[in-house]
């Protein structure tokens, strides 16, 4: 665990939030005692930082948030979950469930087969350094990509065609389009979660169930999933977490018009252009950092239970 | 099975049982020479490594061949390769201001976050132990704040009550700063751990050194590969960062590369090739940085 290594984004937060002993503390009582308020003194920068650039930006949305809405009674929170917007929700919700489920399974299967195959020793270098660029590479390249491969004039496309499977128009545009997108960087990040998981595995228990007369079925029903549930169920929510906060690939393969709430925001923020509707931007904003604030904090249940094998 | 429980009675009478029938095999060659699942995994490998290499390949060829798009296929495989769509991109008159703001953002980005969080990561170390899973905390927050609900909250704190600095071009520097602490923070405090903090510190000080000589003279130097992870990291956030650019409507490289894009199909599609290769050396040379130590540090570990 302390090895570090080169990831950003979700991969690195994965990694971050692993618990680590805690460390012990030192000096005597009186000396931490007398040291106390010179020692935070020392953190102040980090705090008014934090303080500026974070709190204030994310306390900001929420004041807004409560803010009101012309001709509307109700706060623009309460606002925002009427006429469209639930719609913009349950499609970015939808499309994060079907990503991380989908990109679950398949990142599983996929460190599954690369810890199981040992004989080309560089595939679980090659995949693992793979998985770290590919999980990083949501945005506008990844939009590019997909275009030149599944937009209307791509080569998957025709590619398909030749084989009498005829996408339907825009096809990347669309729900099931945008899920294949996601999978692009949901696969390497699951795979680049189940890694150590896996890894985790001791070839014992293997032998244990053998020697208690067990199949290698009985191994896998009994032992191995119940051991990797934890681990994959926390990698789906970071997925989920992952996909949910995803805006710049979307908004450059459908070019601005995905209905998704991550999108969606951005009307309301175009210079007030709808007046007196600047507000509800703001509680859109809010319920995605609650339903965020949400998926991660059951994520960090359900690692610290993930946790329990891996020593 | 069946087979399970007729190996069961054959462990019983162990001199009775006919050779064929005695998996005289360990557990772990029954799984490994299954040849069903074998061919299962190849297939599974090869369906997988297609979808990932699909999506390059064409993006390559829509970059890089001089052809028709109606006619991209088999056939053209080879014709008409050119390095024309980059050039176009090159020579556009939007790139070089805006590879220029990203880069000197980028430098930005990487001289706060040292001047920060190193003394912050040290401080921690030092003074204050019992508080690193509190600050480790802290810095992890930003994934709970999506780039494009910060950015909102951004626009909500700063637009109207600070407009001298919402409009500076320089003004996102601190908010990258806050999408990349997550990562910065953990390489920092990884390489503070790898070194003894205190004894440099101690040894440097009673020598007579300032602190600052101590940090820019011992503790820097040893902590080389460390920072240089955290500087790349961040770079690689800072030259790919669209949404939080995008929506504060400052003119940066991923920001043009969109614009561009929707203008010159091809050019657009060459530059995010271009830009997607550079990502991928420099997260390249930090894997070489880290393994080279994290493999010194795994044998002190496991000791």
């Amino acid at each position: 665990m302390t090895s570090p290594s080169p990831s950003i984004g979700m991969a690195a937060f994965a990694e971050a939030t692993a618990p680590e002993p805690a460390p012990q503390g030192a000096g005597s009582h009186a000396l931490r005692l007398r040291q106390g308020l010179t020692a935070w003194a020392g953190l102040i920068p980090f705090f008014v930082f934090l303080g500026l650039f974070l709190v204030v930006p994310t306390v900001s949305v929420f004041i807004r948030a409560f803010g009101d809405v012309e001709g509307s009674e109700s706060p623009a929170l309460v606002e925002a979950m009427r006429g469209l917007f639930p719609h913009y929700f349950r499609e970015s919700l939808k499309l994060s469930l079907y990503s991380a489920l989908i990109g679950g399974v398949i990142g599983t299967l996929l460190a599954l087969v690369v810890v199981r195959m040992q004989r080309p020793r560089w595939l679980r270098n090659l995949v693992t350094a793979f998985s770290g660029v590919a999980a990083n590479m949501g945005g506008i390249v990844l939009a590019f990509a997909f275009i030149a491969a599944l937009g209307t004039q791509g080569l998957a496309t025709k590619a398909l065609k030749t084989m009498g499977l005829e996408l339907p128009t825009q096809f990347i545009t669309t729900f099931w389009g945008l899920v294949v997108v996601y999978c692009f960087f949901q696969v390497p990040l699951m795979f680049l979660v189940m890694l150590p998981a896996i890894d985790g595995l001791k070839p014992a228990w293997r032998e244990a169930v053998a020697n208690l007369g067990g199949t290698s079925l009985t191994y896998w029903w009994r032992v191995g999933i119940p051991v990797l549930t934890p681990a994959a169920l926390g990698g789906m929510l970071l997925l989920f977490a992952n996909s949910f906060a995803a805006y710049a690939t979307a908004f450059a393969l459908s070019t601005g018009s995905a209905e998704l709430v991550s999108v969606q925001i951005r009307f309301y923020l175009q210079g007030d252009n709808i007046t007196g509707q600047a507000n509800i931007g703001y509680a859109l904003a809010a319920w995605m950092i609650l339903i965020m604030l949400a998926t991660i904090g059951i994520y960090l249940l359900v690692r610290r239970r993930a946790e329990r094998w891996s020593r | 099975m069946v087979a399970v429980t007729s190996t069961a009675t054959d462990v019983a009478v162990p001199a009775a049982a006919d050779p064929p029938e005695a998996p005289a095999a360990g557990p772990r060659q029954i799984t490994r020479s299954n040849p069903l699942v074998s061919i299962t995994s190849w297939l599974f490998l090869f369906a997988t490594a297609a979808f990932f290499l699909f999506p390059l390949v064409s993006m390559a060829r829509f970059a890089f061949q001089r052809v028709p798009m109606i006619l991209f296929g088999w056939s053209t495989l080879f014709d008409r390769w050119t390095w024309d769509g980059l050039f176009t991109a090159f020579r556009d008159e939007g790139f070089g201001p805006t590879l220029w703001l990203s880069g000197r953002l980028a430098i930005g980005t990487i001289v706060l976050t040292l001047a920060l969080m190193l003394p912050t990561a040290m401080w921690v170390h030092l003074r204050i132990p019992s508080v690193r899973g509190l600050v480790e905390t802290l810095t992890v927050l930003p994934y709970v704040v999506p780039p494009i609900a910060l950015v909102v909250g951004v626009i909500g704190a700063y637009k109207e009550s600070t407009p001298w600095f919402f409009n500076s071009q320089f003004s996102l520097i601190p908010f990258y700063a806050i999408l990349a602490m997550p990562f910065t923070y953990r390489s920092l405090d990884a390489g503070l751990r790898a070194i003894d903090l205190r004894t440099l510190v101690d040894a440097s000080r009673s020598l007579g050194a300032g602190w600052g000589t101590t940090m820019f003279r011992v503790l820097m130097p040893n902590m080389r590969t460390s920072l240089l992870t955290a500087s790349f990291l961040t770079a690689t956030v800072v030259m790919g960062e669209f949404t939080m650019a995008q929506l504060m409507g400052k003119f940066t490289l991923p920001v043009f590369q969109a614009q561009f894009y929707l203008r010159e199909v091809q050019g657009g599609i060459a530059l995010g090739l271009v830009t997607l290769l550079a990502t991928t050396v420099l997260l390249a040379v930090i894997t070489f940085l880290t393994r080279r130590r994290g493999a010194a540090a795994s044998v002190a570990g496991g000791i």
